[in-house]
Formats: C-alpha cells, sequence, structure tokens
C-alpha cells in the first residue's frame, strides 16, 4: 500500500477514535462545585416542573441513564440545561438563572442539540430546517412536559393545530376546497414536510432514499415511466399543483388546465439559445375555441408520464 | 473561684426543665400512598350522523366533502400503561372518523429499553368528478367529466426500533400503499376521442431495514430498502360510442364500436442511504448524506378497438386495430450532501453546504400496430427509446451572528446549477430533443428580534438572479420575503403577524412571465387562565398574478394569458364551558369562510357548533352541527350546500 494511502488510512482510524471515544468537550468540567444547586434545590420552589420532568423522557438525565453527554448530570438535570443554580436558589432571583426563553434561538438549540446532534432526524439541519431560520426547539418542543404528553405531540389535530400557530397563510389555504385533507384531520403536516429539515425543497420529506414524499401515498405517479414529463422530474409536483389548497380542481394552480399547460408549451421565439426553455408548441390542429382542446388532459391524459406513448396520450 | 464556677455551671442546668420521662415509640409514620393512576386513560367517541343534502351538485360535493351519513366513530384516543413494564411502558392507540371516507388509525407502542414500534392504517376515499374539469361535452348539455374517478387508497405502516437508547439500535419497516377502484377516461384516436369506463389497481410495498450508531460524537444510520410494485389497468367498451366529435372527416363518421386495452406493469427498486453526523469538536459539527436508488419498471399493453376509424397520415380509414407493446424504464438516482457548522466564537457561526442530485432515466418501447381495414392488414413494427437525465447541484456558504441577546442576523450566498436533457428517438409528440440549463446566484438574509421579552419580529429575504432555467415559469429574477411577528400582550392575549411576497420575473424575450403572490394574515389568541373561554381566529388575504405570453397553437399569434385570485379567508373557533347550574356543559362554534375573487371567483362556507353536555364523571353527550355551502361564479352547476347534523356519547377515563 502505498505510503499516502497508508497515513491516510491512520488518520482516519485516529479520527474515528477520537469520536468515539473521547467524551464532548464541553463535559470536561462535571465537578459539581458550589456554582451548583442540585436538582433537589430546584424542586423546592419549581416542584411542580420537577415532577413533570422527572416523568418525561428528559428524567433520564436526572437518574443519571441518559446516553452521551448528559449520562453524568445525575440528580442535576436542571442544572444540565439551565447552567449553575446556587446563585439562584440562593437569592431567587430570576436574572441569576439561565432563562432559554430569553436566549436567542441558536443559543436554545446549541443547548439541546449538546445531546441530541448527533441523531439521524438531524442530517438535513443546515440545508432547510426551522433551526436554520431561527426557530429554536422550544417552539415546538416541551421541555418539561409530563407522562402521558410526549415531549412534541403527535395526534393529527394537535400536530396541524401546532403548525398552523405560525404558519397562518399555509393553514388558511388549506380551507379552499382542493387540496390535500388536513382540514378534516386525514394527514398532517408533519406527512409531507419534516420540521427537523431535509435536503430535498421545503422540508419535504422522503421517499426511499432520496425521492419526493409525495410518492409515499401517490405510487402510481412514481415510475420510471418510459416517456417522462419532464417538469415532474425536474421541478416536481409543485410545478402544476398547488398542494395546500386551491380553489382549481385538481389543486391546480391555474383556473383551467390549457393554461397551465400553455404557460411553458408555447415558446415564444428567442434571441439565444438560453432562453430555450423546455415546452414544445403544439400542432396548429389544437384549436383552443373548440372546448374538445381545452382540457389538454382529455387526449393527454397519461401528463404525469406514459408507459406507452410519447405523446402521453396512453 | 470554684464555688463560683460551680454554680455558674449549674444554674442553667437547674434553669432547664427536667428531662421528660421516657415514651414509648410512636409507630413510624406511614409513607403516603400515591394515588394509583389509572392503567387506561382515553376516550372515545361514538355518534350518528344525518345529512340533509346536498342540494345541488352531488359529484361536486363529493369531491370537495364528501361526508356521509349513518354510524360514525367520531374517534377514540387512548394509553394503556403498565407500571410493571413488562411487555411495554406505554400502548397508545388513536383513531379517527372510521366509516367516513377518511379513517385513520395509530398504534404506538414501546418498552423504552428494549424497542418502539409504530404502526399506522389509513383508509382514504378518493373521489373527483367535476363537470368543469374535463368535460369536453358540456356546451351540448352533456355533463361527463372524462378524467372522473372514485378510488378507494389504503395505506399502511409499521416500524420497529430495537433498543431505541442503545449506540446499536436496528430497525425494520414496511409500508403499503394501495389504491383500486374505477373512472372515466378516453380511448384516443385520430380525429376523435372517446369516453371509456376502466378500471384500476395499483399495489407499492416497501420494506426496509437499518442500523443507526449512536456514538459519543458522531451518528451514522445506515439503510437498505427495497420497493415492489403492480399496476393494472383495463379499459373496456362495447356498443356505439360517437366521441367527442360528431363532425364527419373526410366525409366518414367516426365512431367506436369495441374496445380493450390493458396495461401490466411490473416494477422493483432497491437502494441505500447513509446518514452521518458528527460534532469532533465542540465548535465544530459536521453532516453527511448519501441516497441511492434504481427503480425500474417493465409494462406490456395491449389494445384492441374496432369501429370506422381514420389513420390521419394515410388518409386510410379501418375498422380494427391491434396494438402489442412491451416497454421498460429504469432510472437510477444518485444524490448527495454534506456540510458543516463552525461555532469560532460564541456569537458567530459559520455553515456550509453541498449538495447534489442526480437522476437518469432511460426506456425504450417495441411494438407492433395492425390495422384492419377492407380486408386487409397493415402491420406497422414501433421502435422508441427515451432519456431524461438531470444533474442538478447547489452549494451555500452563510454566517449568522448573535448581535445582542435579542438580535439574530444571518446571511448566506446560494448557487445553483444543473443541466438537464430529455430526448425521444425517433423524435415524435411532445418529447423531442430538448435540453437547457439552470444557473441561479440567490443572496439571502433574516432577522430576529426580541424586541422586548413579549414581543418577538423576524424577517427573511431571499434575492435570486439567474442566468438560464429550465422552464419558463421557473423562478428566475425573484424576490421573496416574510415577516412574522407575535407579542404576547398577556398570558392569556396572544397576536400574529405574518407577511409573505414573491415576486418572480423572466425577461427573457422568448419567454416573458410575471409572478407575483403575497400572503397577510392575522391571528388572535385569546385563553383567560380561568379556561371558561377561549376563542382564537385568523384572517387571510391573499393575492397571486401572473401574466405570461404565448402562442395559441392554431393561430401561432401571440397571446396573453392572465391569472388572478385574491382571497379573503377567516377561521374562528370559539369554546365556553357553561356555568354548574347548565351542567358544566361546553360549547364550541366557529368554522371558516373563503371568498375569492379573480379568475374563478369561488365562496366555500364551513360553520360548525359542537355543545357537549357531561352525564356523568365519564360519560359526555354531544351534538354538532356542520354546513358546507360551495358557490362558483362562473361554473354555478358544480355549487352545493349541505347541513350535516350529528350526536353521540362520549365515553372517558
Amino acid at each position: 500500500m502505498p505510503n499516502i494511502e497508508l497515513r491516510a488510512l491512520k488518520c482516519g482510524i485516529a479520527v474515528w477514535c477520537a469520536m468515539v471515544f473521547l467524551p464532548p468537550c464541553g463535559d470536561a468540567a462535571r465537578n459539581f462545585g458550589d456554582a451548583y444547586a442540585g436538582s433537589e434545590a430546584c424542586q423546592t420552589c419549581h416542584e411542580d416542573i420537577y415532577n413533570n420532568l422527572v416523568k418525561s423522557p428528559h428524567g433520564l438525565v436526572e437518574e443519571g441513564g441518559a446516553a452521551g453527554p448528559k449520562g453524568e448530570w445525575k440528580q442535576h438535570a436542571c442544572e444540565s440545561c439551565h447552567g449553575p443554580g446556587a446563585k439562584h436558589a440562593g437569592s431567587a432571583n430570576a436574572a441569576e438563572i439561565r432563562n432559554p426563553a430569553r436566549l436567542a434561538a441558536s443559543e436554545v438549540n446549541e443547548t439541546c442539540l449538546s445531546c441530541h446532534l448527533n441523531q439521524q432526524t438531524h442530517a438535513g439541519r443546515l440545508i432547510s430546517s426551522h433551526a436554520k431560520q431561527g426557530i429554536a426547539c422550544t417552539a415546538c418542543h416541551q421541555v418539561h412536559a409530563g407522562r402521558g404528553r410526549p415531549l412534541v405531540t403527535r395526534t393529527t389535530p394537535a400536530v396541524n393545530e401546532l403548525c398552523a400557530s405560525c404558519h397562518l397563510s399555509i393553514w388558511a389555504s388549506f380551507q379552499k376546497p382542493h387540496g390535500h385533507r388536513l382540514v378534516q384531520n386525514a394527514m398532517n403536516c408533519v406527512d409531507c414536510h419534516n420540521p427537523h429539515g431535509s435536503f430535498r425543497r421545503g422540508m419535504g420529506q422522503v421517499f426511499a432514499a432520496n425521492e419526493p414524499g409525495c410518492f409515499a401515498c401517490h405510487g402510481d405517479k412514481r415510475g420510471p415511466f418510459t416517456f417522462d414529463h419532464a417538469p415532474v422530474r425536474f421541478e416536481g409536483c409543485g410545478a402544476c399543483h398547488e398542494p395546500h389548497g386551491s380553489v382549481n380542481p385538481r389543486a391546480l394552480i391555474r383556473h383551467e388546465v390549457r393554461l397551465v399547460c400553455l404557460e411553458c408549451h408555447a415558446n415564444l421565439p428567442g434571441p439565444s439559445a438560453t432562453n430555450a426553455a423546455m415546452g414544445v408548441v403544439p400542432p396548429a390542429f389544437h384549436d383552443l375555441r373548440d372546448p374538445r382542446y381545452q382540457n389538454c388532459t382529455v387526449c393527454h391524459q397519461k401528463i404525469h408520464g406514459s408507459y406507452t406513448d410519447s405523446f402521453l396520450i396512453r | 473561684m470554684r464555688p463560683a464556677l460551680l454554680m455558674a455551671v449549674a444554674l442553667p442546668l437547674m434553669a432547664q426543665n427536667p428531662t421528660p420521662p421516657p415514651q414509648p415509640a410512636a409507630p413510624p409514620a406511614e409513607s403516603p400512598v400515591p394515588a394509583r393512576e389509572n392503567w387506561l386513560t382515553g376516550w372515545i367517541e361514538l355518534g350518528y350522523r344525518w345529512n340533509t343534502g346536498p342540494a345541488g351538485s352531488l359529484e361536486t360535493y363529493r369531491s370537495v366533502v364528501n361526508l356521509g351519513a349513518g354510524p360514525k366513530l367520531v374517534g377514540t384516543d387512548f394509553t394503556i400503561t403498565d407500571p410493571k413494564r413488562r411487555l411495554f411502558d406505554e400502548f397508545h392507540v388513536q383513531a379517527y372518523d372510521w366509516t367516513d371516507p377518511y379513517s385513520t388509525l395509530r398504534v404506538d407502542a414501546a418498552k423504552q429499553s428494549a424497542y418502539r414500534f409504530s404502526a399506522s392504517y389509513r383508509s382514504l376515499a378518493y373521489f373527483n368528478n367535476l363537470p368543469s374539469y374535463a368535460d369536453p361535452l358540456l356546451t351540448r348539455g352533456i355533463m361527463l367529466n372524462e378524467q372522473s374517478f372514485d378510488m378507494r387508497r389504503h395505506l399502511a405502516s409499521m416500524e420497529l426500533h430495537i433498543l431505541p437508547r442503545g449506540r446499536f439500535s436496528p430497525y425494520l419497516a414496511f409500508d403499503h400503499d394501495g389504491n383500486s377502484g374505477h373512472g372515466a377516461s378516453t380511448f384516443m384516436a385520430n380525429g376523435n376521442e372517446y369516453p371509456v369506463p376502466y378500471a384500476t389497481t395499483d399495489i407499492t410495498n416497501v420494506y426496509r431495514g437499518g442500523l443507526s450508531i449512536v456514538l459519543r460524537r458522531a451518528h451514522l444510520t445506515l439503510e437498505e430498502g427495497g420497493t415492489t410494485y403492480r399496476s393494472d389497468q383495463n379499459n373496456y367498451a362495447t356498443g356505439l360510442n360517437s366521441g367527442n366529435s360528431t363532425v364527419p372527416v373526410l366525409g366518414q363518421t367516426l365512431d367506436l364500436t369495441g374496445l380493450a386495452q390493458a396495461w401490466g406493469i411490473r416494477g422493483s427498486s432497491t437502494w441505500t442511504r447513509a446518514v452521518l453526523t458528527a460534532n469532533p469538536f465542540s465548535w465544530l459539527d459536521v453532516y453527511g448524506h448519501f441516497g441511492y436508488v434504481d427503480p425500474q419498471n417493465s409494462v406490456n399493453y395491449t389494445q384492441f378497438n374496432a369501429g370506422s376509424l381514420v389513420l390521419l397520415s394515410q388518409v386510410l380509414f379501418y375498422s380494427g386495430e391491434q396494438f402489442l407493446q412491451t416497454a421498460a424504464a429504469r432510472m437510477p438516482h444518485t444524490s448527495g450532501d454534506a456540510g458543516w457548522e463552525m461555532r469560532p466564537f460564541k456569537r458567530l457561526r459559520f455553515h456550509q453546504y453541498w449538495s447534489t442530485d442526480r437522476l437518469h432515466n432511460s426506456g425504450s418501447a417495441h411494438g407492433t400496430d395492425t390495422l384492419f381495414a377492407s380486408g386487409a392488414t397493415l402491420p406497422l413494427s414501433l421502435a422508441f427509446k427515451s432519456f431524461l437525465a438531470t444533474n442538478y447541484s447547489q452549494a451555500e456558504t452563510g454566517m449568522s451572528f448573535n448581535a445582542t441577546s435579542n438580535i439574530t442576523l444571518r446571511a448566506a450566498y446560494r448557487y445553483l446549477w444543473g443541466d438537464a436533457n430529455d430526448l425521444v428517438l425517433p423524435q415524435a409528440g411532445l418529447l423531442t430533443v430538448r435540453n437547457s440549463k439552470l444557473r441561479r446566484n440567490v443572496a439571502l438574509g433574516s432577522a430576529s428580534w426580541r424586541v422586548f421579552q413579549k414581543l418577538l419580529a423576524s424577517g427573511d429575504f431571499e434575492w435570486g438572479s439567474s442566468g438560464s432555467q429550465y422552464f419558463r415559469t421557473s423562478l428566475y429574477d425573484y424576490r421573496k420575503a416574510r415577516l412574522t411577528g407575535r407579542y404576547d400582550v398577556s398570558s392569556a392575549l396572544h397576536l400574529s403577524a405574518d407577511y409573505m411576497v414573491l415576486s418572480n420575473r423572466n425577461p427573457l424575450a422568448g419567454s416573458p412571465y410575471k409572478f407575483l403572490s403575497h400572503q397577510e394574515s392575522f391571528s388572535l389568541q385569546w385563553a383567560p387562565s380561568a379556561k371558561k373561554v377561549d376563542f382564537i381566529g385568523t384572517y387571510e388575504h391573499c393575492g397571486y398574478h401572473t401574466q405570461i405570453q404565448y402562442l395559441d397553437p392554431g393561430t401561432l399569434v401571440s397571446a396573453i394569458s392572465k391569472y388572478r385570485e385574491y382571497c379573503h379567508d377567516v377561521t374562528a373557533t370559539a369554546n365556553a364551558v357553561l356555568p354548574a347550574f347548565l351542567n358544566h356543559a361546553r360549547i364550541s362554534a366557529g368554522g371558516s369562510a373563503l371568498l375569492t375573487s379573480g379568475s374563478r371567483p369561488t365562496t366555500y362556507y364551513q360553520p360548525l357548533a359542537k355543545v357537549t353536555v357531561p352525564i356523568t364523571q365519564r360519560i359526555g353527550w354531544f351534538a354538532a352541527w356542520q354546513y358546507y355551502g360551495f358557490g362558483e361564479t362562473y361554473y354555478f352547476y358544480e355549487n352545493f350546500r349541505t347541513n350535516l347534523f350529528a350526536t353521540g356519547l362520549r365515553f372517558s377515563r
């Protein structure tokens, strides 16, 4: 093996071992000195919050059973997020304790991610996520939630309600007559979007390894087709549909089918090759005054892609 | 001296109370026994619904609402807790709207030290028959949507994680998507098209399994999966079918007297996925993702049709046709992304990422088309190859700065590039040789400002400029902005507002296009701590404007297509708990109202009211009313209205 490859391999093993076995840098100071009061002191005044916490999944931190860096915070679960609390316990002054509600979102998230970063959930965090947009984890997750209440709501109506509390316009779109059935609680926002982030546009869920989440329910549109309709692959379903709701049938982005189609299939002559966007002009027998030609999908019915016909007719 | 000292010591001792005689030891105080928690908690609602209508278009009602009458399982949500944690810690079941068109069931069970299991099932009615959508015969008084369907979709999924809190956590999952039903379609022939019925089924099964490795500074998930796909569609019609056109072609009337079409599609795919996150240093996070999937399908298609038909390219009239075709397609799809976030200082962080998505579809079709005309047989061999590919990438560099604990500023630059090819050989149809490129520069900025503890304002802005794009309507030169604000007036009263705008313009001579959309919304939430009354209401106004030039295919004259939509949408819900002499009955009222104007003026009202009266501590009676009123100015034949009444019992524990 050439030297350079051997060195690279050794470096790789060294980095891997460091990542696996070395404790995170933040764990270095775990000697609870005078600055820390311990959860017992917190419980004295914040009994309800403490009782909820120990019954929640975060109770593992208090028990000392949490995996990862918070495993060493036994009986100091409160201070593992709020910081040293002895001063606050002595003075009862709210200014002398770290309150995530008053911190910038990035600082709140840093606290949460000190444990939760190394999970599959956060793989798309940097590309497209609430965190990137300055939304704190605590906007959706209740850190102190008690037994019977998960840290984040999971019932369909409650998920929709939670998302709608910020995405007012999107929820309003679902009141339109044609769209996905969220108002009827047949679906929730998380069926299509990953709130933690995704490498797909719009924080979209992923089907199979990397395909749009739409195919999880609309499997018949997945293909591969012998004759694909290019915008379905290049731009996604949103090229023609408004999935959140529309006043147009089939949740289309325009009120008549031909107007959707003609936006691409009507290229005017352009001065250069760069203007030659995809889409061809239909042959002249397409008389748009005739009702037969006013809905292109009457003939081109396999509009999402055809297995048998290049005209997308059958 | 000594007597004085003795006196000084003795006096205080003498002043003390004499030592009480020893008492018998009190029995140790019994530790308080906590109230035993119920092993079963939850509720179930059962009822019956009446539907007074609908008055107006039943087809539109079924396409939009589709709620029927009859006995209903309105919903249930219960949790079983095992205090000894034998098989599970908790077992949670939710089900909604059984016997309605949208029935859902979800089951979660977990024993945190051993496994986590979730399963869900949905049965969705999928009905669509809107005459305004695809009815070429409407002007002749025939209401038949030639693209209508009545389907039932069943979706099921199961996922099992073993040792969910362990360093090594394997998981297995299965998903099923099945769709079956019938509808109206068209058989397209030269000179005419004929509406025909069809029946279809398609089933996608997804199998996947993987292993999550969670280490102190890194996480890695490896997943392998596969799908199987099966789809069958059959069109069958006998009898005289005049089609959509009664105009004779070259003096001869065209018709269809018999048709049988069948598609048999079989497909499969396998995929590999890997996800990595790591923080090798406290100031550095890195992540990476890789995905590869290789779906493929094979198709057998048969078609037999008879009637008075024409092949216009050869001016040939024929009475029968047999078309047999096989086809196959394969679409390897690779994607990957990687990035890092670095925090060199407490308030400053940098990030960078790169992602790519590469999809290459190739297909081929071979067939024989045999025409039967005047005793002669004319066989035609057909062979096509198709190729569609896109390579798309983007990279972003950005930073975030906490100017103060109340102000956060972010800025980033993103570059997107790609190319796309679409080719069919021999060149024919809508799909010929097309290729295009994507080049786009995007600047992003955002700010969050906590003006004071109760007022939070944030905004983000995106400015994009393109050198080329794939489609005329793609984002080209665009501006996107969003402003949001939230003000907690008190612990009971919260106000929020949201404004979004997107402006896109393609200035190129060959594809002039303008697009502008904006939404403004305002929300008020009032929930006093006494919890006797609460209210939440939202108002939204939206506007969409598009303008694009196109060539009229018939005349090749340039024309302009405009689309306008302005909407006003109000949603509100108010709840009140009545006084004790009314048995603490709970009243809810609200609903939504939508009014749009522009290209397709529409009104859609959905008011509702519900009253729940406790009968005993665990049983309540409810009654509900909901009204659906739908109206369209231009497509008035689709209007409907109906009242739904429901009543039932709620059992809770």
